[in-house]
């Protein structure tokens, strides 16, 4: 049975953290003109192991990658996956001894001006500028659709057992009319998550929220499918079934990004 | 919209099937007051309770005896009235054949039949409950009239188009979950009238029912792929549209039908008689299930497994046009 901590670990590093590009690319802020003078690598890893990924700043780009870097500029070693998981969580981050390269300011500002952007995924936060309330629904397609995929590729058993019947089969979300998109491609036990409109085949289950409004109350105020569908702020095309079935892994991963519960 | 076809549901476009025809039915009741409905038990999953809620006077529930209810709407058109029967289609084509066939049809009598839960729409009730050969029955009927909706909102108008129609009547409808193509009532509906929903010149897709939408999505994704497919909705499986048919001969020379049906007896057949009977030569295929009792599952499966979904009508086109589809095999989440 797959480890619930570490797939929620898988998530953090690979659908969360992955949305500090978008954060990045999307604020106009003068505080980012200014942060992005300041280069170098952000490790985050549970200590004496090979999980982490890394955020590395250069030439006003940002990259997130997968794995350790030889030489960091900031270390932030954590005991175990769990305590990496409390700071995307809501919780408290254990951490495996100190961490280096603190003195690293402008670095150190820039990273936790990104950790706090994440804050607006948080159920409690809600912006009211439209760029901002976009933004969320932006993050949060991008996040549960590759979330998705990676509770198929962490070894979910019901994840697993769901996608190994499947054709090839697009589960796409997308806001009306024209809009953020996201997808899921599923086949045979395999998945992939992508961006935008999938163009190589009619999707299978397609969710078309109705503008930002309708996909702001379904993604970010969690309303229910059924009565979204009912108010007209979510249109369902495809298989009942699958789509019931996709909700219910989406209200999981829900579940498990969530804070603890006290 | 064309004439005597007054109905409007509020949000028809997103209805059921057989919500909106129960909806419409009971609207009808108020221009028709000949009609009577009957039903055999099955006033809720049909819908035609709605009917019966609005006028209980002219409802008839017969309990479980298809048979005699078909016979009973025969007697009751001899007298006059209007009858609409409805009841799953199994029991419509299969139990009741030899009814349908010399109480209404023989006789040539006013009887709208309204089937759903047609074709393998109800795919995991199981097999006792698919209807893959209805349409070749009824097409066969001399007298009657075969009509497949593509959705809700073109079931509204097939059932207002045939309380004008003379004859018996055989609409086609699925369990009631399918998805709407179209996105308003005023098309331009006519018995006997195909609507081409989508225009191309390399090859043509005739559907009917449920296949209409899974060919506009697959017209959709073929035009990403540089092919021009033309998808004509096949409402009236008799008397069908031959002009339509003829003219996407002549102009596509590359004809699909798909069904939710046999593909033996039901639109592939029927449009197969109307090219031969042509004498122009085609590409021809035609999709729906095979010569087998389906398997049982959810009908989105079902549709994929004998490959009439939008990705089997794709899949199809490919073979026809002899073109290699290159897979798509990166498997790396976009981050």
């Amino acid at each position: 049975m797959a480890d619930k901590v570490m797939l929620t670990n898988r998530i953090v590093l690979r659908s969360i953290m992955p949305l500090f590009k978008i954060l990045h690319e999307e604020d106009d802020s003068l505080l980012k003109h200014f942060l992005t003078r300041f280069e170098g690598v952000i490790q985050l890893a549970v200590k004496g192991t090979d999980i982490g990924a890394y955020v590395e700043l250069k030439d006003r780009r940002l990259d997130v990658v997968q794995g350790i870097h030889p030489s960091p500029d900031i270390l932030l070693p954590f005991k175990h996956a769990a305590g990496m998981n409390a700071l995307f969580t809501g919780g408290i981050p254990v951490f495996g001894g100190f961490p280096k390269g603190l003195t690293k300011l402008g670095l150190l500002v820039k990273f936790v001006t990104l950790l706090l952007g994440l804050l607006i995924l948080m159920p409690n936060v809600n912006p009211k500028a439209p760029e901002k309330r976009l933004l969320k629904v932006k993050m949060i397609m991008y996040m549960v659709t590759n979330a998705l995929s990676q509770l198929n590729k962490g070894g979910d058993e019901d994840m697993n057992a769901w996608t190994a019947k499947q054709p090839d089969r697009i589960y796409q979300m997308s806001v009306e009319p024209g809009g953020p998109a996201a997808y899921l491609r599923v086949k045979g036990g395999k998945t992939k998550a992508g961006r935008g409109l999938y163009t190589r085949k009619a999707p299978f289950v397609h969710m078309k929220f109705n503008g930002l409004d309708g996909a702001y109350k379904v993604l970010a105020e969690s309303k229910d499918t059924v009565s979204a569908t009912a108010d007209g702020d979510i249109k369902l095309e495809g298989s009942p079934e699958y789509a019931g079935n996709i909700g219910s892994f989406m209200m999981r991963i829900q579940d498990m990004l969530m804070p603890p519960k006290k | 919209m064309a004439e005597g076809m007054t109905w409007s549901v509020t949000d028809g476009d997103k209805l059921t099937q057989a919500e909106v025809y129960g909806e419409v039915l009971s609207q009808l009741g108020d221009r028709y007051p000949d009609i009577v409905a009957l039903t055999a038990d099955l006033a809720t999953s049909t819908k035609i309770g709605r009917f019966g809620k609005k006028y209980p006077e002219r409802f008839i529930n017969v309990g479980i005896a298809e048979n005699s209810m078909f016979g009973m709407a025969a007697g009751l058109a001899l007298a006059g009235l209007r009858p609409v029967v409805s009841t799953f289609a199994a029991f419509t084509s299969l139990r009741s054949a030899e009814q349908v066939r010399t109480d209404i049809c023989y006789q040539n009598l006013n009887v709208k039949i309204i089937s759903t839960h047609a074709g393998i729409s109800f795919g995991q009730a199981g097999s006792t409950h698919h209807c893959t050969e209805d349409l070749a029955v009824m097409r066969s009927f001399a007298n009657m009239t075969v009509i497949v909706p593509a959705d809700g909102l073109e079931t509204g108008n097939a059932v207002a188009a045939a309380m004008e129609w003379p004859g018996p009547v055989y609409i086609r409808v699925g369990r009631g979950f399918e998805p709407p193509v179209n996105k308003t009532q005023d098309y331009g509906y006519a018995i006997g009238k195909a609507i081409t929903m989508h225009d191309g010149k390399d090859v043509t897709i005739i559907a009917c029912g449920v296949g209409v939408l899974q060919a506009v999505r697959a017209a959709e994704v073929l035009g990403k792929q540089g092919l021009s497919a033309r998808v004509i909705n096949m409402h009236t499986i008799k008397p069908i549209d031959r002009d339509a048919i003829m003219q996407a001969v002549r102009e596509t020379r590359r004809i699909i039908t798909v069904e939710d049906h046999s593909t033996m007896g039901g639109l592939g057949s029927a449009v197969a008689e109307v090219i031969v009977e042509g004498g122009k030569a085609c590409a021809f295929r035609k999709l729906g299930v095979p010569d087998c009792y389906a398997i049982v599952g959810y009908p989105e499966d079902l549709y994929h497994h004998y490959g009439f979904d939008a990705d089997g009508i794709v899949a199809t086109v490919g073979e026809l046009m002899r073109l290699e589809i290159e897979e798509d095999e990166d498997w790396e989440d976009e981050a």
